[in-house]
């Protein structure tokens, strides 16, 4: 158990470390960050455009200003946008995952090493989520400065549940993504294929509900955004928990057996 | 230390290697020598565990690599054809990150990367990038990833390929230098490598085992059994009648003329003798070919170098017979059906 812990641990910093050497992950964080502080910032605004014509028109018109949770509808607007950003940002950081180290013949080392598939997906997988969380960091800062502006303040739980779920969805995305790059030693085939799947996922809701049913139903449960929406609002919700953990044992057991399969295949 | 039986590995319908069987012993550096795509690099994947054999096994120190892999994945060293180097690590983080997975206890890291850096002769560049390294360096740190964890046996698939000399002759002698308790075995297909660093020879060609010997045995064994070329005229099967009437020779056959040969007269037909080892019957050759009425315009004594043994061993137009009566040892395997492959 202890050599598997540490046979994780080595693949885990590795696979971080090596992210914050490549020159395409920073780009991808600025962007990131770049896009996701222009949300920021135009939700910001538009609220306060809107809470400004509703006060205009209590003045004017003596219409009651309705009670807005102005946090907590900010919080929910920014964290749907930010699932759009992880759907353009995802699957360029997990296409590398695998087919990177089928085309350097690293895998090699690995396939030979004293050292499972699966303990190799985990690693991997912990890695690059941990990317991810570092990645949001300063977005964090930047919530707490506006919401810290809230009175009566915030309770402490939305936006703790929000960003869990953020991570959540974040994680499950990553498992998948790692899953098909294993399947290609083409980042770029693996990113655009990732990016559809992905697409998939997050909106087979859609899909579903224009099948309706039963069959229906069961397909809309798979959807990532569905799940998503749930937890943002704040509303704890433990199958919405499970499905997004479901994705992300799928993905690292696929991961694994397509390692496994691949074995087969190789020439 | 290494026995490897029946191996087999096919891909849908084409067979890459066929029933190879061989053993290493202990403290051995095995050559394991062949043209391209003879199948050297499919068997050293199957024995390292990289590829699955389609049937047969082996065992690596006493491990199966079907049932133990893990065992056995943790007591070899692999150095693939491309060095499996991460460009973005430096050659000291790298050999940490390879001790690690390779299940070195903790306390042993810092002294088992160090004297892998030692023996490699990377210790002024220890933090460096790889992205940065000259191919030499590169395969250097290739080996020194497969040493790192100590292991008893070592696999090393074309560990010189791409190198300068000088290179050549650093990687050599470090590959030397790590023979002793270890176990090693080098694919090649270049054959003074397999003279200069190798105790014994595995020739594959068309994913069979055609011989396995020491490279002295098989350069004395061809080479003892020299011979004689000849330019002659006459009728030529008569020729090679008499001439394998006589006592040491061993075969007769004839051999495409250079085109600068017999300008004077193209009845002329060139000829190859091949002799018992150590003997020398090129008076009685001379004397029965004037006796018999043969012209002969030129006579000169050839040897066999292991390039020879080599090509005999592994080209595909080889004459059957030819393969008879050179069969090298107990354990040759002659390729007599050089079509089968």
């Amino acid at each position: 158990m202890g050599i598997v812990l540490s046979n994780i641990i080595a693949i885990y910093r590795r696979e971080l470390q090596s992210y914050f050497v490549s020159p395409l992950a920073y780009a991808i964080v600025g962007i990131f960050w770049f896009l996701a502080g222009l949300f920021f910032v135009i939700i910001l605004q538009d609220i306060i455009q809107y809470i400004a014509i509703l006060e205009t028109r209590n003045a004017q018109l003596g219409v009651p200003v309705p009670p807005i949770d102005v946090p907590y509808t900010f919080l929910q607007a920014f964290l749907e946008r930010l699932e759009w950003l992880l759907l353009f940002i995802l699957p360029i950081l997990s296409m590398g995952l695998y087919s990177e180290e089928r085309k350097r013949g690293t895998l090699e080392l690995l396939a030979t090493s004293p050292i499972t598939n699966w303990a190799v997906a985990v690693g991997k997988l912990l890695g690059v989520l941990t990317f991810f969380i570092t990645m949001i960091l300063p977005l964090l800062i930047l919530e707490a400065i506006v919401l810290s502006a809230a009175n009566p303040p915030m309770s402490a739980a939305i936006p703790l549940l929000g960003h869990l779920a953020l991570i959540l969805l974040a994680g499950a995305i990553l498992s998948v993504g790692m899953f098909i790059s294993s399947l290609t030693d083409s980042t770029i085939l693996s990113a655009v294929m990732s990016f559809a799947v992905i697409f998939l996922l997050l909106f087979v809701e859609l899909i579903a509900k224009s099948i309706g049913g039963f069959f229906g139903e069961i397909l809309g449960n798979l959807s990532l955004l569905k799940h998503y929406n749930t937890l943002i609002q704040g509303v704890f919700d433990t199958s919405s928990v499970i499905v997004f953990l479901s994705y992300i044992i799928l993905g690292i057991f696929l991961t694994a057996q397509s390692i496994n399969a691949f074995r087969f295949q190789r020439r | 230390m290494i026995e490897v039986e029946h191996l087999n590995k096919t891909y849908g319908s084409t067979s890459a290697i066929t029933d190879v069987t061989f053993r290493v012993e202990k403290g051995e550096i095995l050559g394991f020598l062949g043209p391209n795509g003879a199948g050297k690099t499919t068997t050293m994947r199957i024995l390292a565990g990289y590829l699955p054999a389609t049937s047969g096994t082996a065992k690596i120190a006493g491990f199966d690599i079907n049932e133990n892999s893990l065992e056995v994945r943790q007591r070899i060293g692999y150095l693939p054809e491309n060095p499996p180097l991460y460009a973005e690590m430096t050659i000291e983080a790298y050999l940490y990150f390879v001790a690690r997975i390779k299940a070195v206890p903790a306390g042993d890291r810092a002294q088992k990367v160090q004297a892998a850096m030692e023996r490699c002769n990377l210790l002024d560049r220890r933090h460096v990038i790889i992205r940065k390294l000259s191919k030499g360096y590169r395969q250097r740190v290739g080996i020194a990833q497969a040493i790192v964890h100590e292991p008893s046996v070592i696999i090393l698939d074309e560990p010189t390929v791409g190198l300068d000399p000088r290179q050549i002759i650093e990687v050599r002698n470090l590959i030397k230098s790590l023979a002793g308790d270890r176990t090693i075995i080098i694919s090649t297909h270049i054959l003074p490598e397999v003279s200069m660093v190798c105790s014994r020879v595995t020739i594959i060609n068309g994913g069979k085992v055609v011989a396995t010997n020491s490279p002295e045995n098989l350069m004395n064994e061809l080479a003892g059994g020299s011979g004689y070329e000849l330019e002659i005229d006459g009728d030529i099967s008569l020729a090679k009648q008499v001439l394998l009437n006589l006592a040491d020779v061993n075969l007769v056959e004839s051999i495409a003329k250079s085109p600068n040969d017999s300008v004077f007269d193209d009845r002329r037909v060139n000829l190859r003798v091949i002799c018992n080892p150590n003997t020398e019957p090129g008076n009685h050759i001379a004397a029965t070919l004037m006796r018999t009425g043969f012209d002969l315009y030129e006579m000169r004594r050839v040897s066999a170098t292991l390039e020879d043994v080599f090509l005999d061993l592994t080209t595909e137009e080889e004459k059957p017979e030819l393969d008879e009566n050179l069969a090298l040892s107990d354990e040759t395997v002659t390729n007599e059906e050089g079509e089968a492959a």
